[in-house]
């Protein structure tokens, strides 16, 4: 297979396996790319891309942006806060709006759900949906999925436990679907009242004990507590959520093998993991944001090929 | 004008001419003559149509027209020759406009907006002032002004002890509640059916537990105080259960359910078109299995359209943004028809009116002619052209109907969408 199946990333439930698999083989020829001394190619300089973010972003939106500009694309950024979706344009306006200055891409991070969708549905450009609300965030579980593969020679037949807060996470929606596609094991792990009631119907398992969870896995990816999506309290407090579900060396040291920890950041030291977690040679937090550019750059590369046929 | 229908297959059990085909003679809006043939006389239009069938009037207790205030999504006149158009000669109108209809005069701004028309609007008066679930409205000067029963259309009626002074104070006149089966704070920010697709898709779902809990709390209620009380639109298997207790209880309740949620399920949403934002929403095949059986027992009193225009402003946009509601006349009888057979659909169409106060026609010598024209064996994929209202939010597009409607006689006036 040498091209992508889909004309937009706009989750990986749309994706076939043979599209993660060649996404990740383009990667690892970009992640080459990007440690050589001139971490740039000339292939995209006929591209234009709008990175549209109207929702708060930092890692991945510098991620995309460096993605982007190491394949010699132009780039416009735009952020909701400095736009006229303030005076109340609609999406389709503002990026048709966009669009007429001749772009070829949209990156759009989005509150809603399905916004990629809409829109790819409603304006004639390729999208890549860097987070639209609850719904996904695929380029977050390629990345996830790529750094597990680099680490543990494949993802196939692995044991992933993705903890934390299920209910309002893309990340952990969007990475079940790309661990289930490629063969991987998955179980989520949190309070009852952060897992969504029809979760297993994806084809998961849930476990409530964090310590039976770590005992299963060959890999961890701890959730951020999405405090600002929760309507009310999903538990008491985040002291009593640590005590349940915080990962301490003092548990990873005391299980028979070692297992991998992730996050998709940002992380709260001492909620979710505690700092000497964080930093220890299990975690791979930080090969995780180097891989999203490369797993980056893959997408991009691969969707401006079909854009320029 | 006098009217000469030819050939036409009556449809009604009441009447001796129950599935024969005759010609009907209406003579100054009363039937005047049914044989098996009329020589047409001088003055007379004359309907000779393949396919033609007849049965009394159909009557539809949940639409919503936008006017006054959202005349964009909407207005009276154009409702209304909606409704003509796609069958039906009475419907009860929600008082969900800007300003809300709860008081005596926004009745007769309604009635007088209706004044002369070939359908028949009754007003279903604001349950609250302004629907805001605080204080009761003037529901008997309303009720006097013309208004068939109370209810604050989508909004749940989150105070307790609100469901049941209304049941009782509406007793001294035979007043009608309308409680919307929804529980406020579990229903939560759900904007779909929490189940595999909401999970799926990302969108926060709204729990079968909301709407099943809203109707326990108010049979128990019913229980306690006596009085009338209809549940618009219930969706799920259980709620059905529910009523069908209740019932079986000696309570005096009455249900609906909109046509779409016996029609689509939740699987239609993967393409996040907000024209399937609905309320209550879209659900799953087993609910819509317990759906049609609980209509086709009689657990289920009333099918409606839940006819409710939203303009494109509101509809093509993130789904979390758009509104809630689709269009559903032009649909109906096509999609009825399709699940249930001419006979039940017409059965549902026609039944129940005296729960509401008002009064059932009939296909006899010397009635006053209040009849709907259609033929039941066209079939036809549902398109934007098969839309008469200002807005075309319609769930059924693309949506395979059998049966069509030709129009509707009343009032005196003959309406057919040819």
């Amino acid at each position: 297979m040498s091209e992508l199946s889909v004309d937009h990333l706009l989750g990986i439930k749309y994706l076939k396996e043979e599209d993660i698999q060649l996404i990740f083989e383009t990667a690892d020829h970009f992640k080459e790319v990007i440690n050589r001394p001139i971490k740039k190619v000339p292939s995209l300089r006929d591209i234009t891309i709008a990175n549209m973010f109207f929702e708060n972003s930092t890692r991945t939106k510098l991620s995309f942006e460096l993605a982007e500009k190491r394949l010699s694309a132009d780039v416009v950024n735009f952020s909701a806060s400095q736009s006229s979706v303030a005076k109340g344009e609609t999406l389709i306006d503002t990026v048709n709006n966009i669009l007429s200055m001749k772009v070829d891409m949209v990156v759009m991070r989005h509150p809603n759900p399905g916004a990629g969708v809409f829109l790819s549905r409603h304006v004639n450009a390729s999208i890549v949906n860097a987070g639209d609300g609850t719904h996904e965030h695929p380029t977050q579980a390629l990345l996830d999925s790529y750094s597990i593969r680099e680490r543990l020679g494949d993802v196939a037949g692995k044991n992933v436990v993705i903890v934390g807060d299920i209910l309002h996470s893309r990340v952990a929606l969007s990475n079940i679907f790309a661990l289930k596609l490629q063969g991987a094991n998955v179980k989520v792990c949190g309070p009852k009242t952060l897992i969504p009631k029809y979760i297993t119907s994806l084809g998961v398992e849930v476990e409530t004990n964090l310590r039976a969870a770590l005992e299963w896995c060959d890999v961890a990816n701890m959730l951020r507590v999405q405090n600002e999506r929760m309507d009310i309290s999903y538990f008491p407090t985040t002291r009593e959520y640590t005590q349940q579900f915080g990962v301490n060396k003092k548990i990873l040291d005391s299980l028979d093998k070692e297992i991998t920890i992730m996050h998709p950041g940002p992380i709260n030291r001492g909620v979710e993991i505690t700092s000497d977690v964080a930093d220890s040679k299990q975690a791979i937090i930080l090969n995780q944001v180097e891989n999203g550019v490369a797993v980056r750059m893959a997408v991009i590369y691969l969707l401006a090929s079909k854009i320029k046929q | 004008m006098n009217i000469l229908l030819k050939a036409a297959k009556i449809i009604d059990p009441s009447s001796e001419h129950h599935l024969k085909a005759k010609d009907i003679f209406i003579e100054n809006g009363v039937i005047s003559k049914i044989e098996d043939e009329i020589a047409p006389g001088t003055e007379t239009k004359i309907l000779s149509i393949k396919g033609l069938h007849v049965s009394n009037g159909w009557f539809d207790t949940s639409v919503s027209f936008g006017e006054p205030g959202y005349e964009e999504r909407e207005t009276i006149a154009n409702g209304l020759l909606t409704a003509a158009k796609s069958g039906f000669t009475s419907v009860a109108v929600n008082p969900n406009s800007n300003p809300v209809i709860d008081s005596n005069a926004d009745i007769g701004f309604l009635k007088n907006k209706a004044l002369g028309n070939a359908v028949n609007l009754y007003p279903i008066g604001a349950l609250t002032v302004n629907s805001e679930g605080v204080d009761l409205s003037e529901v008997y000067d309303m009720k006097s002004a013309g208004a068939i029963a109370f209810g604050d259309y989508q909004k749940s009626i989150t105070n307790a002890n609100l469901v049941k002074i209304a049941l009782q104070y509406v007793q001294n006149f035979d007043g009608l509640i309308l409680s919307f089966p929804s529980e406020k704070k579990i229903a939560g920010k759900g904007v779909v059916n929490e189940e595999v697709n909401a999970t799926k898709l990302g969108l926060k779902g709204i729990p079968a537990l909301a709407e099943e809990l809203n109707i326990a709390r108010d049979l128990f209620i019913l229980e306690y105080t006596g009085g009338k009380l209809h549940i618009p639109t219930i969706s799920t298997a259980k709620s059905v259960q529910l009523i069908k207790e209740a019932k079986e209880k000696g309570l005096d309740v009455s249900c609906s359910v909109a046509i779409h949620n016996m029609v689509l399920t939740d699987d239609v949403l993967n393409t996040f078109d907000a024209n399937y934002k609905v309320l209550p929403p879209l659900r799953t095949q087993s609910d819509i299995e317990a759906l049609i059986t609980g209509v086709k027992e009689g657990i289920i009193d009333f099918v409606t359209s839940d006819h409710n225009p939203i303009d494109v402003e509101w509809k093509k946009r993130e789904f979390e943004h758009a509104l809630y509601g689709t269009i559903g006349l032009e649909s109906a009888f096509g999609a009825l028809n399709t699940i249930f057979g001419t006979e039940k659909t017409i059965e549902l169409l026609t039944k129940g009116k005296e729960r509401f106060g008002l009064n059932t026609s009939k296909i006899a010598l010397g009635e006053k002619a209040d009849i709907s024209l259609f033929n039941p064996e066209e079939t036809y994929i549902f398109d934007k052209e098969n839309i008469y209202s200002q807005s075309k939010n319609s769930a059924f597009i693309g949506q395979g109907l059998k049966g069509k409607v030709i129009g509707i006689y009343n009032n005196g006036q003959l309406i057919t969408n040819e």
